[in-house]
């Protein structure tokens, strides 16, 4: 039997993802279950995350779920679509919507696979209408279009959705929500993907950086990324780069930001030399405010930018770090 | 072993790029195409990286037969690229679906994949760089039972019948061991993908594709069934509200800028 539940399905295992997105994936999942007439239900798989019940409650979630497993604790795939697929055959929900991590990205197409449904990755909204397919707007092209799709095949769609991508808005005055756990059987599943050298995080995290400083094509040379460094190291930031950079092997990929490297949201980032492709504006667009630097004044970055500098980021970047140090 | 490659052709993600950064990004009549003839039709990048590492496997010295695959209407211009990079086989499977989706996609791909008698490894791009969507590699590890690894830099072998592949992950690089089979996909990081030499280019020309349809390969109707139905793309507006900060150099500038920042509270 198919039920309207509408399922928002956070990973505390997951690698890369905030609580924030878990909170503005309820957001959007409580505005489907509203179209719908369905029940919004939170299903938090591995530990509970802290403040968690409080969230669901501001979120206006019904239920509260969560599914505990040794197995389930850091990552492992198969465990995780294994407990979704048991979770899904028991409670026919009507979506399962997922914020989108590095892992998610992965195991919600596995689980469209596994159940037979359609799934839609990077969406930013999802339109819902009593007896209508489900409308899905998703980032294509590296954020230069958005494309929408509807969602046909077996239930529960798939919908993973893309970090900054909703605002998460609170409802007034909603009832605390039950809890239930769920009972998963794991006892079968064995992890066919051994990790040998498990990744080490060094330092602070651009993800969680308030300050960014960012250089793009316009630094013209490797060396001349030190000075990204210093002004981030100036304004108490950390220092990022586009795609460019770590494709020509001028800095780590760690540094990276945009669709398929990080997905920021400091509070101000300053992008340097940088064009303002929307591939890496998906990586940086929520900041609260972004200065811009660049040569060309018709460069798309002013577009988002809130402060521009129309000139040479290799003659302003010093200066800058002068006037920071002040 | 048989490494099977899954290729996609898409219009160049940098061309789009060029039209979308001057604001002259436009969709067809019908509401969903691009349709700007002036860009060109390419492999996807992270495809052409997926066969760099199928050709790594082989420079590594691991006996290996390279199938490339793709599921579209005109492939020939990829495969024979494909071949030129040294492909051993090059196949087109075409749609039955106007549409296909990533499922009916995957379906084709697995239906050709048990075909050939089963592959070691099925090598994919992390994402084409069209839809971004990156659901096939998935889907095809579902289907044959294979675990899928995510966002490869390097894929070696561990030993003959196992995979050593390092993942480039939010947090770093892992490094992670699995039985074949196994689907792995490729992202940027495992580097530029070599040239054809010439030589090989001429002979590339007279390399006719395999071509496959769905009468060759035994698929039911579900497997034909798309799930995602594209219905409509557009160019999103950016509210453009940019405060340009004046001066006649760099210092008057950077100090003006700073200043507007502690105002305004961007920063202490």
């Amino acid at each position: 039997m198919t039920t309207t539940a509408i399922v928002v399905c956070t990973w505390s295992g997951a690698r890369g993802e905030v609580l924030e997105e878990a909170e503005a994936a309820l957001t959007l999942g409580r505005k489907v279950s509203v179209a719908l007439g369905g029940e919004l239900q939170w299903l938090v798989v591995g530990a509970m995350p802290e403040g968690g019940a409080e969230i669901a409650q501001r979120q206006g979630v019904a239920v509260l779920e969560n599914i505990e497993d040794a197995k389930l604790a850091g990552g492992q795939a198969d465990a995780f679509v294994e407990a979704l697929a048991q979770y899904c055959a028991e409670r026919s929900p009507r979506l399962v919507l997922f914020s989108q991590g590095f892992d998610t990205r992965l195991v919600a197409p596995r689980l469209a696979g596994r159940l037979g449904s359609g799934v839609v990755v990077n969406a930013v909204d999802i339109e819902a209408a009593a007896d209508s397919p489900l409308k899905v707007t998703a980032s294509a092209y590296g954020g230069d279009t958005r494309v929408v799709y509807e969602l046909a095949g077996a239930e529960p769609c798939i919908v993973s959705l893309l970090a900054n991508a909703v605002l998460p808005e609170s409802v007034e005055g909603a009832a605390s929500p039950s809890v239930r756990n769920v009972a998963v059987d794991l006892s079968s599943v064995e992890e066919r993907i051994r990790v040998v050298e498990a990744a080490r995080t060094e330092g602070p995290r651009l993800e969680d950086a308030e300050i960014i400083v960012s250089g793009g094509r316009g630094l013209s040379s490797p060396d001349n990324y030190k000075l990204v460094e210093q002004l981030a190291e100036a304004l108490g930031g950390l220092p990022g780069a586009s795609r460019p950079l770590v494709d020509e092997g001028w800095v780590d990929s760690s540094r990276q930001v945009g669709l398929t490297g990080k997905i920021t949201r400091p509070g101000l980032y300053v992008a340097a030399g940088i064009s303002g492709a929307s591939q890496h504006m998906a990586g940086c667009g929520a900041a609260k405010a972004i200065v811009a630097i660049n040569t060309d004044p018709d460069a798309a970055i002013f577009r988002y930018a809130r402060y521009g500098i129309v000139g040479d980021c290799l003659a302003i970047l010093p200066e800058l770090i002068r006037a920071a140090k002040k | 072993m048989r490494i099977v490659v899954c290729v996609k052709e898409v219009l160049d993600p940098d061309a789009v790029n060029n039209y979308a950064l001057a604001g002259r990004l436009e969709i067809g009549d019908d509401g969903k195409t691009l349709t700007q003839t002036t860009i060109p039709q390419l492999m996807n990048g992270f495809d052409e990286q997926a066969i760099e590492a199928a050709l790594l496997l082989r420079d590594a010295g691991a006996e290996c037969t390279i199938c490339v695959v793709s599921v579209g209407a005109d492939p020939a211009n990829q495969l024979r690229h494909a071949s030129a990079l040294g492909a051993d086989e090059v196949v087109g499977i075409s749609s039955p679906v106007a549409e296909p989706d990533a499922h009916v996609v995957a379906s084709l791909l697995v239906a050709h994949i048990r075909s050939l008698g089963g592959a070691d490894l099925v090598l994919c791009g992390r994402q084409a760089s069209d839809d971004d969507q990156g659901v096939v590699p998935a889907l095809i590890g579902e289907a044959l039972g294979m675990p899928v690894v995510t966002v490869a830099s390097s894929v070696e072998l561990a030993d003959t019948s196992a995979l050593r592949v390092t993942r480039v992950t939010p947090d770093g690089d892992e490094i992670v061991e699995a039985a074949m089979p196994a689907v792995v996909t490729i992202s940027n990081e495992i580097g530029d993908p070599r040239y054809p030499t010439a030589a090989n280019k001429l002979k590339a020309r007279r390399v006719k594709p395999t071509l496959v349809g769905p009468d060759d390969l035994s698929l039911d109707a579900d497997a034909l069934a798309p799930r995602v139905l594209l219905t409509q793309q557009f160019v999103p507006t950016v509210q453009g509200n940019c405060e340009f900060i004046s001066g006649d150099t760099p210092a008057e500038l950077a100090d003006r800028l700073v200043a507007r920042l502690r105002e305004d509270k961007v920063l202490p």
